[in-house]
């Protein structure tokens, strides 16, 4: 991603080289994304059917979490909204006062990407995305290859090869040269390392102090193993299913069905996470379980001396809102911004950390709310999670909207009104107070105009293709086999 | 939680400030009882002496239901689509801060950096020539904004100058109407209970007890100074302390732009008005009106929410006071708290403002610490070390024209540029990704552009056939 951003949009300015080894597999294990993901595909001028069809990749309206706030309960965090807001006051206030009185129904179907889900409908938004977003589930191990196509396309170097040696700069204490080997020596004026948990650079080789947060994040360890899909639809979702020692994920894909574990090692262990999956998994799995381990944290600084760090070897966040590839994206489009003209200034060494340490911050918040906000005491796990300190931003966040269903704004980063609304109310956090603007119109009122609402999305939804229908015709309409 | 709502307001200060507090409380608050205490009014306060407004007026109006047609008509109000500034870059080139567009973005390339491009390759004209709005306010002309977006009449807005006296007497009708209730009385005495406010005594005897109190004191700050007397000084950075006003007749059709000029001694700003040019000098000592300059750390504490100059005192460059008010009104609205008035409420709120505050404060600040005087008031003004957020502004743009992104930020991209480029403050190097796009489809544009602008502003009538049109 990174080699593909930095021809497209710096070519002019810079050379890329891009070093890479068969030799070393990557994490991808079926990759869930954020609405995000498009304006980078955009961007990088690739047609989104063949890129889609490239990578068996499938449409995502959202992330459906069951078992969470309390067993036997569900809900979708979706790419849209509820409802929509009335004299500038967002819905969700008119939704409380008449939840309040005992009326007004479910939330949830007031998302026109819920009334979607329920029905495995999809089409992409008319009106682009005002009502509602998507992302993509693709098959990440073949996503990687074709980034690689386009970037040596448009002029990147690739080297096949393993990194031997990493050579330092005696006087500045930069990062020179790799040394491969084959016994090449590749120079740079800045590095990129995207080599993963290994952390090359800015770990092995610099030593970056890493910040630990497994004490708010205690998953980390996952096991994976996709399986044949079981039944005729495909969910335009991604799911996530609370176990007794973490969570499960369930990524379906055009050709298979991603599945995996997230669990902490202190309360469960790998044999028995294992098991559990394959109790869980709806077909016959495709492959073996595979067992990757992991610590939720992030290097106090992912750009140091002439390193960038992106992706993994910059931090680790656990997949539960599908935020990694995101943060790859974001963390490039800070390099971008921040390129160095002329030499690296400490300024704006800064400034890329300062943005980045935004993003990881903000979506630690998110993720421990998951598991916080829950009453499940069923588990030795449920138990420490729900009983933990969590960071104060955090703390002063729910606090926020347990008085009066306010959440705290931003709107650079991940994560809006919408999404936070659907964990707190998923998760059962019903404030006690609403915006006081909303008292003006009668409950009956209120109630006709919701009526009405779910009416209106009912029959849009009702005019849409399947999701498997619409992919296809999508990958018909662009030829080659289906 | 009908138990936990607010159910009755007082609002201490019936200047315009506090007659818009009320106004727009009443309104989106049906079921609330509003009283305005109008107390006598503080010159020093000048969000309610004022008369300029940004473009944000439109939210406004629209949200306590004034019309702009009705105001322009009964000469309350005239349009304002920017300032000229004279005297203040070292090349003594004047220039127009509007509100809007500053050329055409290439891609996802800023206007600024191409224009960057292009001056340095001697082919540009000044930056403001590319703006519509600019073009408007040096032709002393007015149209309102074409709806089509992809029209060059699109990209700009406008603000409102508001005669004060007659504009404060439209907003008492307002909240009269909205159901306000009023009492021309100054306050006494102030009743504490447990850090809140409990109530008012009045000069004329009575007693007003309310759930909030909001003041509208001016900068004596006499509600929220008794819960809390945090205040930040921001005098190093906005140096000029006196402000003398004063008023001249006019007969002619005012222009639709303000004027700020400088000199040795400081500066003086124009805001023509339907009838009459209100004129403001800004002195660093003398006599004058004392302007203090800073905010307060926390304007909502409790129950008591301090707006105007009883939150944020700044002087009137740009005549970004009453905009602060207005939008200090609608942030208290959408995150009005419960009755128990929880500090993690009133802190989002606090939070929220501090961040619009302090890069307002930047903006104007700017306009000092860079300005091209060398002499006299100014001559030590470079060399003071900015606030840490303005630092950073002017670091990531005198290096490599980047303005970092703030939360809440109301001043726009186009603003600063606007301003940096008018002053004269150039990058040392242009965004990289700039530097992919060849010259000459920079200048061709640039060039295609100043023409299409030329020819658009012609088409445009004088200001004074726009106000015949409209009835005036």
């Amino acid at each position: 991603m990174t080699a593909a951003a930095l021809v497209n949009q710096l070519g002019h300015a810079c050379e890329v080289r891009l070093i890479e080894s068969e030799e070393i597999g990557i994490v991808g294990v079926g990759e869930a994304t954020l609405p995000h993901i498009r304006f980078f595909v955009e961007a990088l001028g690739i047609d989104e059917a063949d890129f889609m069809k490239a990578t068996h990749a499938t449409f995502k309206l959202g992330i459906a979490f069951h078992d969470f706030g309390r067993i036997g309960t569900h809900y979708l965090h979706p790419f849209g909204s509820f409802g929509a807001s009335l004299n500038n006051v967002p819905f969700h206030h008119y939704w409380l006062r008449l939840h309040a009185a005992g009326r007004g129904g479910e939330i949830w179907d007031t998302s026109i990407c819920n009334v979607m889900t329920d029905e495995c409908r999809f089409e992409p938004p008319a009106d682009g995305g005002a009502l509602y977003n998507y992302a993509y589930q693709f098959d990440a191990t073949l996503f990687g290859p074709y980034l690689r196509n386009y970037s040596v396309a448009r002029g990147a170097v690739r080297t096949e090869g393993k990194v031997v040696e990493v050579e330092l700069d005696s006087e500045s204490a930069k990062v020179a040269a790799l040394k491969l080997e084959s016994g090449e020596r590749i120079e740079g004026d800045l590095f990129v390392d995207c080599s993963g948990f290994r952390a090359l650079l800015i770990g092995q080789t610099l030593k970056e102090e890493w910040e630990d947060w497994s004490h708010w994040l205690p998953c980390d360890r996952a096991v994976a193993m996709p399986c044949v899909p079981k039944g005729e639809g495909i969910e335009p979702y991604t799911r996530a299913h609370a176990m007794s020692a973490g969570w499960r994920w369930r990524i379906p894909l055009q050709h298979r069905v991603g599945n995996g574990y997230v669990y902490s090692s202190a309360h469960t262990s790998d044999d028995e996470a294992a098991e559990a999956l394959r109790a869980a998994v709806e077909g016959a799995p495709m492959a073996d379980p595979r067992v990757l381990k992991f610590r939720a944290g992030r290097r106090k600084r992912s750009w140091s001396r002439n390193v960038v760090s992106i992706g993994l070897a910059s931090g680790f966040l656990e997949p539960l809102e599908s935020t990694s590839i995101y943060l790859v994206q974001g963390a490039i489009a800070q390099l971008i911004e921040m390129f160095p003209i002329g030499r690296i200034r400490d300024d704006d060494v800064a400034e890329f950390n300062r943005a980045v340490d935004v993003e990881y911050d903000r979506i630690r918040d998110f993720l421990i709310l998951h598991y916080h906000a829950t009453t499940r005491d069923d588990s030795s796990f449920w138990d420490h999670v729900r009983t933990m300190d969590v960071p104060d931003s955090l703390h002063e966040k729910i606090r926020l909207w347990q008085r009066s269903a306010r959440v705290e704004k931003y709107s650079q980063g991940l994560f809006f009104e919408p999404s936070w609304i659907a964990v707190y109310l998923g998760q059962g956090i019903i404030p006690e107070g609403w915006d006081q603007r909303v008292n003006g119109p009668s409950l009956d009122q209120l109630d006709a105009a919701l009526d009405r609402l779910r009416r209106q999305l009912a029959e849009r939804v009702a005019a849409m293709p399947s999701h498997r229908d619409f992919l296809s015709s999508r990958n018909a309409s662009i030829g080659g086999p289906p | 939680m009908s138990d936990r709502a607010i159910r009755t307001i007082a609002v201490a200060g019936g200047g315009i400030v506090g007659q818009s507090a009320a106004v727009a409380f009443a309104r989106a608050l049906p079921d609330t009882r509003v009283t305005v205490v109008e107390t006598k009014l503080d010159p020093a306060a000048l969000a309610d002496v004022l008369p300029t407004t940004w473009p944000g007026v439109a939210h406004f109006h629209a949200a306590i239901g004034i019309d702009e047609g009705e105001l322009v008509r009964a000469g309350i109000a005239t349009h304002h689509l920017g300032t000229m500034f004279e005297g203040w870059s070292a090349s003594g080139l004047e220039w127009v801060h509007s509100f809007g567009d500053y050329g055409k973005p290439i891609g996802a390339i800023p206007f600024d950096h191409l224009w960057w491009r292009a001056h340095g390759a001697g082919d540009a004209l000044p930056y403001d020539h590319y703006s519509v709005g600019a073009a408007l306010a040096r032709a002393r002309k007015f149209v309102h904004p074409a709806a089509d977006a992809r029209s060059l009449g699109s990209r700009y807005q406008y603000g409102l100058r508001l005669d004060p006296p007659a504009y404060l007497e439209r907003l008492r009708k307002q909240a009269a109407a909205s159901g306000v209730a009023s009492i021309a009385s100054d306050i006494a005495e102030i009743e504490l209970r447990n850090g809140f406010i409990a109530a008012l005594l009045l000069d004329d005897g009575s007693r007003v007890e309310a759930d909030l109190f909001i003041d509208c004191t001016g900068p004596s700050a006499r509600l929220i100074s008794l819960v809390d007397g945090s205040f930040e000084d921001w005098s190093l950075w906005l140096p000029f302390d006196r402000l003398q006003l004063s008023e001249q007749r006019s007969d002619t059709v005012p222009s639709t732009a303000d004027r700020a000029f400088a000199t040795d001694e400081g500066w003086t700003i124009e805001w023509p008005l339907r009838d009459r040019t209100i004129q403001g000098e800004l002195r660093v000592g003398g006599s004058g009106i004392a302007l203090a300059r800073g905010r307060r750390l926390r304007p909502w504490v409790g129950n008591v929410l301090a707006l105007g100059d009883a939150a944020i005192a700044l002087d009137p460059l740009h005549g970004m006071n009453i905009d602060l008010a207005q939008r200090a009104i609608m942030l208290a609205l959408e995150l009005l708290p419960t009755r128990e008035f929880d500090p993690v409420e009133t802190g989002e709120y606090n939070r929220r403002f501090d961040l619009v505050t302090r890069r307002v404060r930047d903006f104007i600040a700017l306009h000092y610490l860079r300005s091209g005087r060398t002499n006299g008031v100014w001559a030590d003004l470079a060399a003071r070390e900015p606030p840490d957020s303005l630092a950073r502004t002017l670091d990531q743009y005198e290096y490599r024209a980047r303005l970092p992104f703030h939360e809440e930020e109301s001043v726009t991209r186009d603003s600063w540029t606007a301003s940096l480029m008018g002053l004269g403050v150039l990058p040392i190097h242009g965004d990289p990704q700039a530097a992919g796009i060849p010259l000459d489809k920079i200048t061709n544009a640039m060039r295609n552009l100043a023409a299409e602008i030329e020819q658009s502003v012609a088409g445009v009538p004088n200001y004074a056939d726009y106000l015949k049109r409209i009835g005036r």
